[in-house]
């Protein structure tokens, strides 16, 4: 067995088991035939359903879910990437949902209060929420590296800050967007203007935006950056022997310290993805804790970043397609079940590499008397 | 002003168990050097079950129901990072989402979106004659829970620094191969530290369906278990300290909230949020000005093995 | 490490000396009679009776006791808490620990130790903290004492102490089983000796019928002992250690350019303590200058401060034409220091990347490691395979990772790194730490080839027999200050142990 397949092989077998899993917890509090049924609305949701398109239907059978997946997919990949770029350093960054509250606000406010032409709106807005969401990401950085406060618990708190002071305060205090005319129950900030959405790349009948496209170019610039050049060389040594680096001369506070910045800039951009894609504003909370998720797609993706955007590619359509489910009765958050059992059983990647090995020496011993 | 105070106090020891309760099973954990960052979804899973349990069965029973939920998940948790040395932050950190998901999941598709129908709640200890009297009188009218959180902590310190075990434990958090080479076990004393927390967690989650509210909702515990490690490290991983600090934040939530009905204008000057936020901003301060390394058990996180030395 | 096929008789009332190479299996040996680890075949007859040892709870309760190398004592706990655990003393089903301190103090005073039963175990000294393990194992009632290289971490004086306290138990009636590699202090304290190489016991001897020599012998093999001294002197082996007195290769007095010219260095130690208290050196191009002390006197400080990895707290210096204050680690690289640290694994590589990586490291920016901004794939893979054949590193493979080769290869790869570097100024700490004596053998020619070619070498090592086999000057640290310097021509192994317990020079 391949040291590749060693990487990759315990994600896969955990992804089927945690859906061989959920589908038994349907078939147990239901029935079979409604579980499989289930399976199947949750796949024609994700990736659209081709038979009925291929039978002459809608495009738009087709179009939408991907559209759906793909904006799904777009978020996972970005806080995925940013779990996965501090886990390089060495550093778990728990924080990814405060870091994308920031960044989502900080793009609402661009997109809402600054007049640009589009070319400049989107990436100035897509910048601020990066800032945003680097400068709350820094100082988890910051008092690991000159205080040596664990960064689990730290972001941790730095979470429930953010989360208690934008949800709790800002947008539905000062930031509140000003009812207009006889609209008095807006909640989260004013609406963005048309030259910072993100353009929809599909037409109007899919959300598919820019933001997809951008999470993959994300994703191949981190893997390109951490494999190919002598900074990302750098940061992984940071990661996997401190002391080592630092007595060759690395400078280890300024890598693990930018690596954590990168993480919460690209929290920060997931939150730009979700106002400038989606949402139009920053609506009264996130809605999802995508930061958590974050967590899930990057250890299910084995922390490699292109791990990550597949990983994020397969829950994004699961996650789609879990709003079909609601179809017959299954509750639409479903998939994350799936998603939190997955990441369970990838918890248990010494289980599976012991399983395999066990297989692979019987296996040996089985060939030893032919030879 | 002694009235405020009163009810201050009042709705501090009713709304402060199951912090407490939290906070000392993560406590018990971490001393044993087993990370704790579960306790939210042991919270969650304890505090269905027993909700669901007490459906059919009287309430203080299932509150048990509850406890051993959460000593379930941490079973899995033990499995994952005691018998396999897992990351146990992942573990952790997977069962919250599991807990998450699930608990939405079977909620809605046993009873529907609105929680749990409505159980017996835990019944109160009522003092008539007492319960006017100021500041002693708000010590009376609470469930169990709030005298097992004032016992408890006791508990702890007492079976930490004064008893063999608590000796043990403390060592195994230290060091635990001193403790293997004695020919103590090192996994059994750390499953006993993770089961511990785990029933602890558990039990802190049923007060909360039990006592605080008479339902399991969708969103129990709300974060409440990520601020029992909030109040774990304030109280540098120690009985006294952790139940101090889970009680300061009990406090501080149960002074936003009577503020918002008492003195609305108060809350103009100081947004709401800010006093949301304070527990963790408290947290952070203090962890920056005295880092947390003087004060963890040395061998946190860092799964026993027999032949690294 | 492994056991192939080793027996060991231990008889009551003697003391058993295990000698053996780095490796050889002795402490894998020890492991299993104190039943940490569990053998795949074979038998344990205590008394003539067969006994498996599950856990070292069976061999405590059968009256083995073991010192283990590294210190199992948990440091936040009192030497009391830390003798009892495991058998604490209650009362009323809580813990006493009056009575714990009583006892402990007690078993203190029986065999003679001085021991303060409230001190925290971290504030003590290594040797208190060495007599907490004894006490520990006696306390259990051990009539069996299995001591693992015990005087790895102390002075001459103090092993002499050690060794007295190993014979008063022996008197007691007790046995002693003592684990070394240090043929002449096993020959001066043992009843019998034991010889294992590679996982295997090949002799048993009584110490007053055999030598030194005849032990080093047995221990290396005959077919490897020729293979390693056909290449280079064997440096740890016995003759100079038996004689005290130096190898003839030597007593040339460098007369090349300074390239360390350090006075009156001061700095902490991780403890926040003075660890460097007025070091003053100079070392010259074309010499090894050997920085011998009793472990944690300021040696490894002092080998951080050179490399910029510690800050210089007071004092001056002047390094390869530039300032001592303010150096950092790529600072120190620039100048053309280059650096093997004592704890590999920790310090000098990055376990989990592939060999060629971590050959780059630390010059991973310039040529042939990189080109501009991104890595050189080709040129690294070139050097690598260079380096990897000339220093003869097995398997010879640079995308593997370095976890998967052995210590001695590990060595090879940091040795070949730093030297590939052409240092001006070589600054090495316990090179051979933990090294077979082939690859020990191979390191000391690297060594002194870098010398030759005109390197300075500093090289602290807390191994006296390397430090008189390799030096041409010696300093002595005690409490970080000088406490000696000898030229070759001065080195005398009792006098070098008395200064590094801080005796002043009186006679000679």
């Amino acid at each position: 067995m391949g040291e590749r397949t060693r990487q990759v092989l315990p994600s896969v077998l955990s992804v089927l088991l945690a859906l061989a899993v959920c589908w038994l917890t349907i078939a147990l509090t239901r029935d079979a035939d409604t579980a499989t049924r289930a399976y199947l609305q949750m796949l024609w949701g994700g990736v659209g359903n081709w038979p009925a398109f291929l039978e002459g239907g809608n495009a738009n059978a087709v179009l939408r879910p991907l559209g759906e997946a793909a904006m799904k997919a777009a978020l996972l990949t970005l806080t995925g990437l940013s779990v996965a770029v501090a886990f390089k350093v060495g550093l778990f960054n728990i924080g990814a949902q405060g870091q994308m509250i920031w960044g989502a606000l900080a793009a609402a406010l661009v997109g809402a209060h600054v007049s640009l032409p589009a070319v400049l709106h989107v990436p100035l807005a897509l910048l601020a929420a990066a800032a945003a969401g680097a400068v709350w990401s820094s100082i988890a950085g910051v008092l690991k590296l000159k205080r040596g406060v664990h960064e689990v618990i730290s972001t941790i708190m730095l979470n429930w800050v953010a989360v208690s002071l934008v949800d709790n305060w800002l947008v539905i205090g000062p930031l509140r967007a000003v009812a207009e005319g006889h609209q008095s129950s807006i909640t989260g900030t004013a609406e963005i203007l048309s030259t910072a959405q993100l353009p929809r790349l599909l037409g109007d009948s899919s959300r598919l935006n820019l933001g997809f496209p951008l999470a993959l170019v994300a994703a191949l610039a981190v893997w390109v950056w951490l494999a190919r050049t002598r900074s990302g060389y750098e940061t992984r040594a940071v990661g996997l022997t401190p002391e080592a680096a630092r007595a060759a001369g690395i400078p280890t506070l300024w890598r693990a310290g930018g690596a954590m910045a990168l993480a919460g800039a690209l929290a920060g951009l997931a939150g730009a993805v979700l106002v400038l894609g989606t949402e139009g504003r920053y609506p009264g909370t996130l809605g999802a804790p995508y930061g958590f998720d974050g967590i899930a797609i990057a250890l299910i993706g084995n922390n490699h970043p292109l791990g990550a955007a597949v990983s994020a590619a397969v829950f994004g359509i699961l996650r789609a397609g879990g709003t079909r489910m609601q179809l017959l009765g299954v509750h639409k958050s479903f998939p994350e079940l799936i998603q939190g059992f997955a990441l369970l059983f990838v918890a248990g990647r010494m289980v599976w590499l012991a399983l395999l090995d066990r297989r692979r020496s019987r296996q040996a011993a089985v060939e030893v008397p032919r030879a | 002003m002694l009235e405020v105070l009163h009810s201050l106090l009042f709705s501090t020891l009713d709304a402060a168990p199951a912090l407490v309760f939290a906070t000392l099973g993560a406590m018990l954990s971490e001393r044993a050097g087993v990370v704790s960052v579960g306790v939210e979804g042991m919270m969650r899973t304890g505090a269905f079950c027993a909700a669901v349990a007490a459906l059919a069965m009287p309430t203080p029973l299932a509150v048990l129901v509850g406890m051993v939920a959460g000593a379930g998940l941490a079973a899995v948790h033990g499995f994952l990072s005691i018998r396999w040395r897992s990351d146990q932050v992942v573990s952790g950190m997977a069962l919250n989402l599991v807990a998450m998901a699930g608990g939405t999941f079977l909620l809605e598709s046993l009873f529907g979106p609105n929680g749990t129908p409505a159980i017996t709640q835990l019944s109160r200890w009522n003092v008539p004659t007492l319960a006017h009297v100021p500041l002693l009188g708000a010590l009376v009218g609470h469930a169990a829970p709030t005298y097992l959180a004032l016992l408890l902590p006791v508990l702890f310190h007492v079976l930490l620094t004064r008893t063999p075990l608590g000796l043990r434990l403390r060592a195994v958090g230290d060091k635990p191969h001193a403790v293997a080479t004695l020919g103590l076990s090192v996994s059994g004393l750390r499953w006993a530290a993770v089961l511990g927390g785990g029933l602890m967690a558990g039990l802190g989650g049923a007060v909360l369906s039990t006592a605080v509210l008479d339902r399991f909702e969708q969103h129990t515990p709300a974060g409440l278990g990520f601020m029992a490690l909030a109040a774990m490290v304030f109280g540098r991983w120690t009985p006294l300290g952790a139940f101090a600090a889970a009680l300061f934040f009990a406090f501080g939530n149960a002074l936003r909230i009577g503020l918002a009905s008492s003195a609305p204008w108060l809350l103009e000057l100081v947004p709401q949020g800010f006093l949301l936020a304070l527990p963790y901003l408290l947290t952070l301060l203090v962890l920056a000005l005295q880092g947390q390394r003087g004060h963890a058990p040395a061998a946190l996180g860092t799964p026993y093995e027999q032949e690294s030395r | 490490m492994s056991l192939e096929d080793a027996s060991l008789d231990i008889v009551p009332g003697e003391l058993l000396a295990v000698v053996g190479e780095n490796g050889a299996g002795k402490s894998s040996l020890m492991n299993v009679l104190y039943g940490l680890y569990h053998p795949d075949a074979g038998t344990f007859l205590m008394d003539g009776k067969p006994v498996r040892l599950k856990s070292p709870r069976d061999a405590i309760a059968r009256g083995i006791g073991m010192v283990h190398q590294h210190f199992m004592l948990v440091p936040t706990l009192t030497v009391a808490e830390n003798v009892v655990l495991g058998r604490e003393p209650t009362r009323r089903g809580l813990l006493d620990l009056d009575r714990a301190c009583d006892e402990v103090a007690a078993t203190a005073k029986r065999f003679g130790f001085q021991l303060d039963p409230r001190a925290r175990v971290d504030t003590l000294t290594v040797g208190s903290q060495q007599k907490v393990e004894i006490v520990k194992a006696l306390h259990r009632g051990a009539q069996v004492l299995i001591l693992d290289e015990p005087t790895a971490v102390l002075t001459p004086q103090e092993s002499d102490e050690l060794a007295q306290v190993m014979r008063g138990l022996v008197q007691q009636g007790r046995t002693v089983v003592l684990i070394s590699h240090k043929l002449k202090e096993v020959l001066g304290v043992a009843d019998r000796v034991a010889v294992m190489r590679r996982g295997r016991t090949v002799a048993e001897v009584r110490a007053s019928e055999t030598t030194v020599s005849a032990l080093a012998s047995l221990m290396v093999g005959e077919g490897s002992r020729g293979a390693a001294l056909t290449g280079v002197p064997v440096t740890s082996g016995a003759d100079t250690a038996l004689t005290g007195a130096v190898a003839p290769d030597a007593g040339t007095v460098s007369t090349g350019p300074i390239v360390l010219d350090a006075k009156d260095l001061r700095a902490k130690g991780d403890n926040g303590r003075p660890a460097l208290q007025g070091v003053s050196l100079t070392v010259h191009a074309g010499e090894i200058v050997g920085i011998a002390g009793v472990d944690g006197n300021g040696q490894r400080e002092l080998a951080e401060v050179l490399t910029g990895l510690r800050v210089l707290e007071g004092g001056a210096g002047t390094l390869l034409g530039g300032p001592l204050a303010g150096l950092t680690p790529a600072k120190a690289k620039a100048r053309g220091v280059g650096h093997v640290p004592e704890d590999r694994l920790a310090r000098a590589v990055v376990k989990a990347m592939t060999v060629e990586e971590n050959v780059a490291l630390g010059r991973h920016r310039q040529p042939p490691f990189a080109r501009g901004p991104w890595v050189d794939f080709k040129g690294r893979r070139e050097r690598t395979n260079q380096l990897l054949a000339t220093y003869d590193v097995r398997p010879p493979d640079p995308t593997v990772a370095l976890q998967a080769l052995s210590g001695g290869n590990q060595q090879k790869v940091v040795v070949a790194r730093e030297l590939d570097a052409d240092p001006k100024l070589l600054v090495v700490v316990q090179p051979t730490r933990g090294l077979d004596i082939g690859a020990v053998a191979q390191v000391h020619a690297r060594l002194r080839e870098a010398k030759a070619r005109g390197a300075g070498v500093v090289m602290v090592s807390l191994d006296l027999e390397e430090v008189l086999a390799l030096s041409d000057r010696v300093y002595v640290l005690y409490e970080g200050r000088v406490t000696g310097h000898f030229p070759r021509k001065d080195l005398d192994e009792r006098e070098l142990g008395r200064r590094m317990l801080g005796a002043e020079p009186d006679h000679g």
